[in-house]
């Protein structure tokens, strides 16, 4: 929907005091956000902000989460900030490790985040892998490269932000696009089944499996906190909203985030869902063997004393 | 399937083999397998990363890493496919870590994606392919016909270095280099082995471990260059960038797209674009002659050459002793060991004016066409030798070679 010039600002200002008519001077009105610690917003070639994402855009959000909760687990559990890397593929939501990033970060190949991260962890285990990936890359692409990653329950956090369409490249379908939902590549309605990564990071192993929105700021901050500090492969999906593409309002895409979100628990699993649903909340919270730790057993027998 | 660790793991090898190879292999005499030569020469070079996937005729390789990893201190991984495991050297590359990985034909076109990202993000890693024949599934014997797949299979055909081995001590010796000139150069190296070669047990000396030169990337913090000064994509001392590893504190955005060196990869123009190329295209391009192995042997007065590369080398210069002992001595042998870059300015050095240049391969006459740019002015003919599916004999090249000369 196209909004007239300024009409945002002036519906919000009647519902809501804006600062400007309380005659709030600037600095006081305008903090630092304090995430920006942890971003790049200039270099020595210039300016890297204003980024690159549409207005309304989900991604910013997601990211804001998981700066939050990256900035908890530096400062409670006093681990250093620049043991930290993030990793990511190719697509929207790869563009957050483009040269947005204060910590060690990699825009590597579409799909194969999770190898990247594969090889980094295995060089180096005390890296603190936080893979980005979007529906393109975790459920098409690099399909199999996620299903490895969660069987080999490596210590690792997969976010993967799904806007159910392929952004970057003009809003084609993706697998997670839902049946019936026209697009550029599907012009007369999306024929395919979709894909749903969770069920998929159960079945191929992760050791925690949580589903929430951008609509869902705490929850998604204390999913990814938990997944961090979770022991072996971590898998966070954050619907995020492309208002670009399925041409609607950001608001009221995440209210609809809010109100087809069903919260999961086992005993609301036979219900099941009505049309256009789906579940969020935590998945999967299990201890199963993790990888670099096994192999730790093997490389221990050959320690010289 | 259990939830909890249960597994007792056995080992395929005794208590006393284990024990017995802990480190590098001392020096000494070995009749060893062109396949460990080169696993052993990458532990030499300080690998300690090396992620395949199995295929014929390079899981030997594959096998010995696996054993002897974790033995030295690194660790193997057994990946999904080989997108996967090329992937996961830029991974470890950059977490600071030599890395390998061994592959041959189908695998090794799988890589090339991984390839071409790390020409862009100068990471260095080396890709041992052991050639079979092709195209398609081919077979599964000797083979040199990844040539120029090597150097041109990727997209953007940056340049990369490859290295030709001719026998099991250059397994050994040439995987060590090929680390070196990796570190040197930041760039993916491709070691062009084949099936014959991989396949094949020979006398391997392992010399005194201090006489082995072994390099290593120049990190930013050994030249004093703190974090927030640092660019990584700006070459020191016009060669190449240092390299910091994850987790040093230096906070690199590794990007595969056109950037300015400080990593910004907005603000394009194409004068930026041509910038981040050609210096990628020229820090290999331009120290061509400085990187390039090429042997001459009986060049005095040389009229018919004789050219071969990897495992062909040895066929083709036991013909060439041949027909010199049979008093034609008006033939010369040339060998290229370093591939790519391909050593133009070399071999120009080396042959002055010859008047028939037979090259046989073990395709069907492929590296003949950048030696006949070379070589433009200086040869009457260029006789291309080709063999599938096998070595050449020493007979077939002699027999290719009178045909001409006895005209």
């Amino acid at each position: 929907m196209k909004m007239a010039q300024g009409a945002g600002r002036k519906a919000m200002g009647e519902k809501h005091p804006v600062p400007w008519a309380l005659g709030l001077a600037p600095e006081r009105v305008f903090m630092k956000h304090p995430m920006l610690e942890y971003l790049k917003e200039t270099g020595a070639y210039g300016d890297r902000f204003p980024t690159i994402f549409c207005p309304g855009c989900g991604i910013g959000q997601a990211l804001n989460y998981t700066l939050n909760a990256v900035d908890r687990i530096i400062k409670k559990d006093k681990i250093p900030r620049d043991h930290f890397c993030f990793i990511a593929g190719i697509g929207c939501s790869a563009r957050v490790t483009s040269h947005y990033l204060g910590f060690d970060a990699i825009w590597s190949l579409h799909g194969r985040a999770p190898a990247v991260a594969t090889g980094a962890l295995l060089a180096r285990p005390e890296l603190r892998a936080i893979v980005v990936t979007g529906d393109g890359d975790a459920a098409a692409i690099g399909g199999n490269h996620f299903i490895q990653v969660c069987r080999r329950n490596l210590d690792m956090t997969v976010l993967c932000l799904n806007n159910n369409l392929y952004g970057m490249t003009g809003g084609q379908s993706s697998p997670t696009t839902s049946r019936g939902v026209p697009s550029t590549t599907a012009p007369y309605g999306n024929v395919e089944n979709t894909f749903d990564l969770c069920e998929m990071a159960i079945t191929a192993g992760a050791n925690y499996v949580a589903r929430w929105t951008t609509a869902h700021p705490q929850q998604c901050i204390q999913a990814l906190e938990k997944g961090i500090r979770k022991k072996g492969l971590s898998f966070i999906e954050i619907m995020v909203q492309c208002p670009t593409h399925w041409k609607q309002e950001p608001a009221k895409m995440m209210k609809k985030f809010k109100s087809q979100g069903v919260r999961f628990s086992p005993e609301k699993r036979a219900e099941g869902l009505k049309k256009d649903q789906f579940w969020v909340g935590e998945f999967m919270d299990r201890e199963r063997p993790e990888w670099l730790e096994t192999y730790q057993k093997i490389m221990d027998r050959f320690q010289r004393p | 399937m259990s939830e909890v660790d249960e597994t007792a793991f056995e080992p395929l090898l005794s208590e006393e083999a284990q024990k017995a190879l802990r480190g590098p292999l001392p020096p000494g005499d070995y009749y060893l397998f062109g396949s460990d030569a080169c696993l052993e020469g990458a532990v030499f070079a300080g690998c300690r990363y090396y992620a395949g996937y199995p295929i014929t005729p390079a899981s030997e390789i594959m096998e010995r890493a696996a054993q002897r990893m974790p033995q030295v201190g690194g660790r193997f991984i057994q990946m999904e496919d080989e997108i996967s495991s090329a992937c996961s050297l830029i991974g470890a590359s950059w977490a600071g870590v030599k890395a390998m990985t061994a592959t041959s034909g189908p695998g090794f076109s799988l890589m090339m994606e991984a390839v071409s990202f790390a020409v862009m993000s100068e990471t260095p890693f080396l890709i041992v392919n052991v050639q079979r024949p092709g195209p398609g599934q081919g077979y599964i014997t000797s083979s040199q016909e990844d040539v120029m797949q090597a150097r041109w299979g990727h997209h953007g055909g940056g340049p990369i270095i490859a290295l030709a081995p001719s026998s099991v001590q250059e397994m050994f010796d040439f995987t060590i280099q090929a680390f070196n000139y990796a570190e040197e150069w930041r760039v993916p190296v491709i070691l062009l082995a084949d099936e014959t070669l991989a396949h094949m047990r020979e006398k391997l000396t392992v010399p005194p471990w201090e006489k082995i030169k072994v390099l290593n990337r120049i990190k930013p913090q050994a030249l004093g260059i703190p974090p927030e000064k640092f660019l990584p994509y700006e070459p020191y001392e016009g060669k190449v960038p240092p390299m910091p590893a994850w987790g040093d504190g230096y906070r690199v955005n590794v990007v595969g797209l056109v950037r300015h060196p400080d990593g910004n990869v907005t603000k394009y123009s194409p004068e930026m674009h041509m910038a981040c190329v050609s210096r990628l295209v020229q820090k290999i391009e331009d120290h061509a002659d400085e990187i390039a192995q090429v042997e001459g042997y009986h060049l005095e007065g040389c009229k018919n050459l004789v050219v071969a590369y990897g495992t062909v080398t040895r066929s083709a210069f036991e013909a060439v002793q041949e027909l010199r002992g049979k008093g034609r001595t008006d033939i010369g042998f040339l060998r290229l060991k370093i591939l790519w870059p391909f050593p133009d300015g070399k071999i120009r050095s080396l042959i002055k004016q010859v008047e028939n240049v037979f090259f046989p391969e073990m395709n069907m006459g492929y590296l003949v066409h950048p030696l006949r740019e070379s070589l433009r002015d200086r040869a009457k003919q260029f006789i291309s030798i080709p063999f599938l599916g096998a070595l050449h004999s020493p007979d077939l090249i002699i027999g290719e070679i009178i045909k001409v000369i006895a005209r």
